[in-house]
């Protein structure tokens, strides 16, 4: 929003050496967000009112013309290239030393006489854009100069002062102030200005309005929850002409465009009192009778097509509000009047709405119809309805002094019904000052509050505060928000700063976290592998092409683009995807993620304490895909990853094939895959992508992922680690080679090995071949087998006896052929 | 006698100068010492001929000679060595500029998780409990537990993404809706903090993200004050920046909170002087925070005449942002190893 400085002082009175910046500073710390602070008028020194005396053709440049500009004590030759200039036009005239920006772009420039196309030129006929007015006045196309021909000041007077540009302009987010209503006019903003230099604010004393006679206005409200009050006036003998300059510069330095005297009376007030306001045409509003008229508050009607004032023909919903006349529409409660009934340039009675409706309603509307206005925005708030009689108290005065013949010719209709909290709040004094941290006296807070409009009363070290109109529609219901009023206008950085006695304990571990951090290092540190992080989102298209179906997985309602709906239940998908992606520029692809995924079928947390509904599962997992060129089998390098992982971790873990030649999906390569088990519980599983999906995918090599559960991880016991005392007494080393069917696994030789002998003491396998000389369904092994005692030193005769043993296993156990 | 060992002497250095490498040198060693027929051998031969004072001589004059002749051998060995061992030093220079090839590419971490752990580190250094929790959460642990009534904006589907068929479920707009879950968890007087994973309805660009994280933090006990808040949020963030802080409060609106603030921090490269990465305020934007409203603190089963709070939050994305000077949010989730190999 907008704010002007010179408003505000209407209001308050402060020093002359209070400057704009400060009270701005002063906002900032106490109040609100003020973004910006801009001076009007600058930099439009030498640039002043113009008038275009005579205009001709350059005698060398078709676009051209050289016109003799009057600027009070001179007339100058000023070679010009807008469109729309013509004689008596009157100008924003740029003097020689002036500064201005060119075509509106770049450094400002001064300046200087100049020689156009051999025409000499003592100065510029400035476009808005030239001299910082585009906001102002909006240029329609690239050659047109600003027409001042509106502006009744004397030739020759400075363009700044000629539109009043004398105020300074402070510009709020308006994300500061949504909890404060009250803020969104000027007065409001005065009120605070005023307690935070402790000056005295000017009474908001309009004129009662003298009810007439010639109208019977009536109103009814068919939904009072909806509108909560409901004020009207009619007043005739209007003359619909452009406001006076002081009404204009107002307007215009906050940023609104002026229309003509009522329309802006209504958008003052709005900015005044923070009361949107809404002017009808008698002419235009029908009711029983000749001389009278009848507003309705109602709800619209499903598919109910109504244009508004921009010309926009809008479909409503029954859930609109509207106002009405006896036989349609006139306007959108608190959005926007209508095309209906709007003021004209030939009308002469007019109707005033000063009203207040629901916040929620308007709200909806505004975003239903994708239409957000000044009213609507401030509407969403929750304005006081208090504010609905000063407003038409004041359009009313304001509306008579502007035209001269006015007269009001109806009762003043006041439907209301509304109750607002005011309390009072009691809070102690101890309260306050145990919430902020400080020892403030009694009567210092009362002062405060007072200053804000609260009234209080102080006994026994306690306070009643009754809460004042404009705070009480939302933002202030009890004792903390007392707290919060006693210390910014106190001054938060008053406050000493102190830190609150508490054990010093150590804080509970979580091991979710732990081992999350824990695997990460391990990941990038030790296995190369890089961390990414996806969106919990997953796209059917995506989904479809590796063949995971879309019933099983949960929804968004309202995605942001209808691209990624699904919520995850795993993570892999997402990586196969980064895979892809990075394989274009990449030979190897190493990545991971930790995340949640959310699994709808499976219990997870209750929805609140006291509710049997169970939110889905989402437990932690880890994901990771392995894809490099030319590697046949990247299983076993991410199988590698994966034991190393597992080692660090402390954890025993076995890999039970899943290998399945029925299975008909095409996600996992039935070939390569297996569940990964720690102590008999299945934590996740490993396998490399079905080709077909990863045809799918445009993956040209074979690509490997895992995923673990982390919350089941963490449910399975890990092993201490123990040291093992060194053997003082050498290896032996014997190498065996045999030949087995594809079939065996490596884990169960393995295993039956270490059942011979206490004295193996390690099991290596170093070679694994298939092809050529062997038949297709063999493969050979070729291990390390280490025996070590730790009494003695082993003879080369106790190791034979054992390592006949071993080979004996191979061939009865495995029906393996042993190879010399 | 004399002579005759004289001349192997004689004969010996002669040789042992020209002696250029350590093959010649062992062949010079058997020419003398072999045990079938070097010359020392054979000369020795000569004393089991001698008897008496002439056997004494000679033997110890051979003896000597011996030794000698061995001494020099050594000497000349160790030489030799050094000469060859020096002349690799020439053969074996190396551009020492030159990678391991192939070139081995490490890991790399999220730059997120980098500045999460960081944050993580501090908090647990000043005894927060550091856990997350769902990030598919309820209405009621998401808006209705901190306060925020059903006609709030933030309720609004064009903020937070709500799951088909289950109205009041919603990806968590924020990790707030960890306040009233740790509470009850934990019970009071607490200290924790749950960084995460958040989601907002909204369009992606270079600065705008449906899916975040943040870090949110609180401490509940008794009497807590706003000069707690402003006290520990600078301990945290001396913490953090390893350097003291100067902070301010300024207004600032949370329903979950009453007061509320916004706190900004003396810019730490300008130190309040104004420069482009304060947009010459001299201050930065940097949380929001405030005392835990009431009704939060009763909403977790607590008496709120007893028990008071304070809770603060950061954009934990924002500051990995500030901290890489990254531009673009949307890298962030791009999964992107170009973007990724730099952290």
């Amino acid at each position: 929003m907008l704010v002007s400085f010179n408003w505000l002082k209407q209001f308050v009175k402060l020093p002359d050496s209070v400057t704009p910046e400060e009270v701005a500073d002063r906002l900032i710390m106490s109040t609100v967000e003020v973004e910006g602070v801009k001076k009007q008028g600058e930099n439009l020194e030498n640039i002043v009112i113009g008038k275009v005396v005579s205009e001709e053709k350059h005698s060398d440049a078709d676009k051209l013309k050289v016109c003799k500009v009057d600027v009070g004590n001179e007339e100058l030759q000023i070679v010009c290239g807008g469109s729309n200039v013509y004689a008596g036009m009157l100008v924003a005239l740029a003097k020689v030393g002036a500064k201005v920006r060119w075509h509106g772009e770049g450094e400002l420039v001064e300046l200087q006489p100049a020689k156009i196309r051999g025409v000499e030129s003592f100065g510029m006929i400035c476009a808005s854009s030239e001299i910082g007015l585009a906001e102002k006045f909006p240029v329609k196309n690239e050659k047109e100069i600003l027409d001042l021909s509106f502006s009744k000041t004397k030739i020759g007077t400075p363009v700044a002062k000629a539109l009043g540009l004398d105020d300074v302009i402070f510009e709020i987010d308006n994300k500061s102030m949504t909890n404060r209503p009250d803020l969104w006019g000027h007065y409001g903003l005065s009120r605070e200005v005023a307690a935070l230099y402790k000056k005295e604010l000017k009474k908001y004393q309009p004129a009662n309005i003298k009810p007439g006679k010639g109208l019977a206005l009536k109103v009814k409200i068919e939904d009072t929850k909806l509108c909560r009050r409901y004020m009207g006036v009619a007043i005739s003998g209007i003359k619909v002409v452009p406001s006076p300059d002081w009404l204009q510069a107002r307007l215009l330095a906050v940023g609104q465009r002026p229309i003509n005297n009522i329309v802006d009376i209504t958008n003052y007030l709005m900015f005044e009192l923070a009361q949107p306001m809404h002017a009808f045409d008698v002419r235009d509003l029908v009711g029983e009778k000749e001389d009278e008229v009848e507003i309705i508050v109602r709800h619209s009607k499903d598919g109910e097509k109504f244009t508004t004032l921009d010309g926009v023909e809008r479909l409503l919903t029954a859930e609109m509000l509207v106002i009405a006349d006896k036989e349609k529409t006139v306007a959108l409660a608190g959005l926007m009047g209508g095309l209906n009934s709007e003021i004209k340039n030939d009308t002469t009675t007019i109707v005033y709405e000063s009203a207040n409706f629901d916040p929620t309603v308007v709200r909806k509307m505004s975003q239903t119809l994708g239409l957000r206005t000044e009213g609507s925005t401030r509407w969403e708030k929750n304005l006081d309805p208090n504010n609905a009689e000063f407003a038409l108290k004041r359009a009313v005065e304001l509306t008579l002094e502007l035209c001269p013949g006015a007269k009001i010719v109806s009762q003043v209709v006041d439907e209301s019904k509304f109750k607002l909290n005011q309390g009072p709040i009691v809070v102690s004094l101890q309260f306050i000052n145990k919430k902020i941290g400080v020892e403030l006296k009694g009567k210092e807070i009362k002062v405060i509050l007072e200053r804000l409009g609260f009234e209080v009363v102080f006994k026994n070290e306690v306070f009643s505060v009754k809460v004042p109109s404009w705070r009480a529609t939302k933002d202030i219901s009890i004792p903390e928000d007392i707290v919060e009023e006693v210390a910014r206008i106190y001054g938060y950085g008053n406050i000493p700063t102190t830190l609150p006695i508490a054990p010093i304990t150590p804080a509970v571990k979580n091991k979710l976290k732990d081992i999350e951090r824990e695997i990460k290092e391990i990941l990038v540190l030790e296995f190369g592998f890089s961390e990414v992080y996806n969106y919990s989102f997953l796209a059917p298209d995506l989904m479809n092409k590796i063949g995971l179906s879309l019933e099983d997985h949960l929804e968004l309602a309202n995605p942001i683009a209808k691209d990624r709906p699904y919520l995850r239940h795993n993570l892999w998908p997402n990586l196969l995807e980064n895979a892809e992606n990075n394989l274009h520029r990449f030979d190897k692809v190493k990545l991971f993620e930790i995340g949640k995924v959310f699994v709808g079928e499976k219990p997870g947390l209750r929805v609140s304490q006291n509710s049997d509904e169970l939110l889905p599962r989402q437990d932690l997992m880890l994901a990771m895909v392995y894809a490099e060129k030319n590697v046949a089998v990247p299983f076993y390098e991410l199988s590698e990853a994966l034991s190393g992982l597992m080692k660090r971790l402390g954890y025993d873990f076995q890999l039970e094939s899943a290998v399945n030649n029925e299975q008909k999906d095409l996600i996992a390569h039935h070939g390569r895959g297996a569940t990964i088990n720690v102590s008999g519980v299945v934590i996740g599983a490993i396998a490399e992508l079905h080709p077909v999906a990863q045809h799918n995918l445009g993956i040209e090599s074979r690509v490997a992922s895992l995923e673990i559960n982390l919350d089941k991880l963490l449910e399975c016991q890990n092993k201490s680690l123990n040291y093992r005392r060194l053997s003082d007494y050498p290896e032996i080393v014997r190498d065996i080679a045999f030949v087995v069917d594809k079939k065996v696994e490596h884990a169960n030789i393995v295993k039956k090995f270490k059942k011979v002998d206490s004295l193996i003491v390690n099991i290596e396998l170093f070679d694994v071949y298939k092809g050529k000389n062997l038949s297709e369904n063999k493969k050979s092994l070729a291990y390390h087998i280490i025996y070590q005692s730790r009494e003695r030193t082993l003879t080369g005769e106790e190791v034979d006896k054992v390592h006949q043993k071993v080979l004996s296993v191979i061939e009865k156990e495995f029906s393996g052929e042993i190879r010399k | 006698m004399n002579s005759q060992l004289g001349k192997i002497k004689q004969e010996f250095f002669k040789s042992l100068e020209e002696i250029k490498d350590v093959l010649q040198l062992e062949k010079l060693e058997n020419e003398f010492f072999s045990r079938k027929s070097g010359k020392m051998n054979e000369v020795m031969k000569v004393l089991k001929d001698l008897v008496g004072e002439a056997r004494k001589e000679f033997g110890i004059l051979a003896n000597e000679l011996k030794i000698e002749m061995e001494k020099k051998l050594a000497e000349k060995k160790q030489e030799l060595n050094q000469e060859k061992l020096g002349s690799l030093i020439q053969e074996e220079e190396i551009d020492v500029t030159e990678p391991k090839l192939p070139i081995h590419e490490g890991g790399h971490l999220h730059p997120e998780t980098k500045v999460l752990w960081e944050m993580e580190d501090v908090a647990r250094s000043m005894g927060f409990i550091v856990e997350d929790g769902p990030e598919l959460d309820s209405d009621y642990y998401c808006f209705e537990a901190l306060n925020i009534p059903k006609t709030h904006p933030a309720r609004d589907s064009q903020d937070t993404f709500y799951i088909k068929d289950h109205p009041e479920w919603c990806m968590r707009p924020h990790v707030s809706n960890m306040q009233v879950r740790l509470l009850q968890k934990y019970g009071v007087p607490l200290r924790a903090a749950y960084p995460g994973r958040v989601f907002r309805n909204e369009a992606t660009d270079a600065s705008h993200e449906h899916t975040f994280y943040q870090f949110e933090a609180l401490v509940v006990g008794k009497d807590i004050n706003i000069g707690h808040l402003v006290g520990i949020i600078k301990e945290l963030l001396r913490g953090l920046y390893n350097t003291d802080v100067e902070v301010r409060l300024r207004p600032g609106y949370f329903p979950f909170v009453e007061p509320g603030f916004e706190m900004d921090m003396k810019c730490l490269i300008c130190h309040g002087v104004g420069c482009g990465a304060c947009k010459h305020s001299g201050w930065v934007e940097t949380l929001g925070c405030g005392l835990m409203h009431p009704k939060v603190i009763e909403g977790a089963g607590f008496d709120s005449k007893v028990w008071t709070g304070l809770a603060f939050g950061m954009g934990l994305t924002r500051l990995a942002m500030q901290k890489y000077k990254i531009d673009n949010i949307r890298l962030l989730q791009s999964g992107d190893l170009n973007f990724l190999k730099q952290f």
